[in-house]
């Protein structure tokens, strides 16, 4: 059995959870065709992986306090000629890579995982934080007849840099000392997919519209990133909250009626609508 | 006897280059500055157990990274001079800026050593100041720093740009005493001279004359410095184009710009290679003029294939002067 590891990186509640959730579920349930299939349970501990999955087939959200540290999952798959392969993810939360920006450092952990030549990285599509201007509110303002606030001036915190600069940075970061590892594939993963697509808007198309520097960045770094575009829902729509506190989510009701919870997830590509989640995958370690 | 009383020029500041130059990066007092008289600390100690590893900072380059920068690739060295509050930063953050929205003419980003730098000089302009009008902070006095961006196009392929930011009070120093200009190191590895005219400035029928006055003084003094000995070439910029436009004055300010730039033409045109005239508002204060307006010309010019410096002119001999002392300031640092 080849063994491969696959990084999961995003800023937090980009849906890197959710997306191994419904990875174990689709893959452990076999009743969708996919390009990697469930092998075996094999050694090792399973009981994170069976934790998230089992929440998200009963619709709720991920538990952000279950979810928040930093573990490694493995699954057991094999391809369509029968071969197998280990594969490693690691389930770190979202804030060790916005230390990364913010900080400037990480955790040696996460900088072992973070060496792994294929990488997958989460954004929201529907949590874009875009940069927007004092000169722009305030001309809208004045449309508007409504004067901006004086005095409430919000000192810098590199937090407050738009979605697309951390993520640039986090790439950049990848390709230089102590992270770099040469070469990589990317699958860029535009999750909560079902909540863009209102915008008509191929995944690449959407990355160029609403993620303009990173999509610069990205073609301006061939070299050092091998990437495709995916627009993922892996949930299907909203989940109920974790603690059942809150209004219970027609959405979530809805879903748990589908008799093949398989059929919530959805994946878009160039040229592909699928629930197969392994694609991706299977592109990445090749 | 106190480490302040010993006659070494120490500073713990790492970035600080007092011994060198005689200056404080911070801009402060030797007697005030609590680094300095104190050895700097070990750059190969040890980390805390608990600290993560240490990542690339993000910030601006020193002379010493610029320099290894230009040795890696096709690179293009601008420097931005003029008086304070000209809008030198402004320039600089507002052409980062630009790249947020998309390609600035056919050039598109495709990376920056400087991020997280470029982030905290926008931050005032941005929406999520919460201020009710965009501000720049000035740059504090110190060695010059470079903000770095890489850029691709059809036209020139990959290249990097590193651009030269000090504040403006020491290039007003230059007027009282020349020998200041030979701590200005990114002078003679320039490709383009970017000197700025503060538009806001220039509409003060009083300030005016002074202005034109330090203006061609500044140029003046790199002149006789030698410090453009390479011919390079010369952007003269009318910054805060929103405040001129939208003034009674802007016909009287256009033509004392077009005055100005006539002038150095006439007095300065053999020390430079090409000299260009550029209006641009590149932070403006409303929408009356777009943001960026003029910026993407200027960078244009800005990417033109540099000039051929004399190849016996003593200039040329100044700028290996220049990258010798950078590459044994790197050697020395890499030996630490």
């Amino acid at each position: 059995m080849s063994e491969r590891s696959i990084v999961i990186i995003g800023l937090p509640e980009s849906g890197k959870t959710t997306f191994l959730a419904a990875l174990w579920h689709l893959v452990t349930a076999r009743d969708m065709d996919t390009t990697l299939k469930f092998a075996s349970l094999g050694n090792g501990d399973r009981a994170h992986l069976n934790e998230v999955a089992a929440r998200w087939r009963d619709a709720k959200e991920q538990d952000r306090t279950a979810t928040g540290g930093n573990r490694l999952v493995s699954m057991n798959l094999k391809d369509a000629q029968e071969a197998q392969v280990h594969i490693t993810f690691p389930d770190t939360a979202g804030e060790a890579y916005g230390r990364m920006w913010e900080e400037r450092e990480c955790d040696e952990e996460v900088a072992q995982t973070l060496k792994a030549a294929s990488v997958m990285l989460f954004v929201h599509a529907n949590r874009i934080q875009a940069p927007m201007w004092v000169v722009d509110d305030a001309a809208l303002s004045l449309r508007m007849g409504i004067a901006l606030p004086a005095g409430q001036e919000v000192p810098w915190h590199p937090r407050l840099a738009p979605t697309q600069v951390q993520l640039v940075e986090l790439l950049q970061l990848l390709t230089s000392p102590p992270l770099d590892v040469g070469p990589r594939r990317l699958a860029i993963m535009l999750s909560a997919w079902d909540k863009a697509a209102g915008e008509g808007l191929a995944p690449s198309a959407f990355l160029g519209a609403k993620l303009p520097l990173l999509a610069q960045y990205l073609r301006g770094n061939g070299a050092n990133w091998d990437a495709r575009i995916y627009g993922l829902s892996a949930q299907g729509g909203d989940y109920d909250a974790v603690d059942g506190k809150g209004v219970a989510n027609q959405e979530a009701a809805n879903l748990r009626n589908l008799d093949q919870p398989s059929k919530r997830i959805r994946l878009i590509s160039a040229n592909m609508d699928t629930s197969d989640l392994t694609e991706p995958l299977a592109w990445l370690m090749t | 006897m106190s480490e302040l009383e010993t006659s070494e020029i120490i500073c713990a500041n790492p970035d600080c280059r007092i011994a060198d130059t005689g200056k404080c990066v911070e801009g402060m007092e030797r007697d005030k500055c609590p680094h300095y008289g104190h050895a700097p600390a070990e750059r190969n100690e040890v980390p805390e157990a608990d600290s993560g590893i240490p990542l690339s900072a993000g910030g601006t380059l020193t002379p010493v990274e610029t320099a290894r920068l230009l040795r890696a690739g096709e690179a293009r060295v601008i420097s931005v001079i003029g008086p304070s509050d000209a809008g030198k930063t402004s320039l600089i953050a507002g052409l980062y800026d630009l790249f947020q929205n998309g390609p600035v003419a056919d050039l598109a980003f495709a990376g920056s050593l400087s991020l997280h730098e470029f982030e905290h000089v926008c931050h005032d302009a941005r929406a999520a100041s919460r201020r009710d009008t965009p501000h720049i902070s000035r740059t504090p006095r110190g060695e010059v720093r470079f903000y770095h961006l890489d850029l691709v196009s059809p036209t020139y392929g990959r290249l990097s740009l590193a651009l030269g930011d000090r504040a403006g009070e020491e290039y007003r120093g230059a007027i009282d005493d020349i020998s200041v200009v030979a701590d200005f190191i990114e002078i003679p590895r320039v490709d383009t001279l970017t000197l700025l005219v503060d538009g806001e400035r220039l509409l003060d029928v009083g300030a005016r004359h002074n202005l034109r006055s330090e203006i061609d003084l500044i140029l003046q003094a790199l002149i006789e410095a030698g410090a453009v000995a390479t011919r390079p070439r010369l952007a003269i910029v009318l910054t805060k184009l929103d405040v001129v436009q939208a003034s009674a004055d802007r016909a009287r300010t256009e033509a004392d710009f077009a005055a100005l730039v006539a002038n150095i033409f006439n007095t300065f045109s053999g020390s430079f290679s090409q000299i260009q005239a550029f209006r641009v508002a590149a932070s403006p204060k409303d929408d009356s003029v777009q943001r960026g307006t003029g910026v993407p010309e200027l960078l244009t010019f800005w990417l033109e294939s540099p000039p051929v410096p004399p190849t016996a002119a003593p200039s040329a001999q100044g700028a290996s002067r220049i990258f010798g002392r950078l590459k044994e300031r790197e050697d020395a640092e890499a030996t630490i």
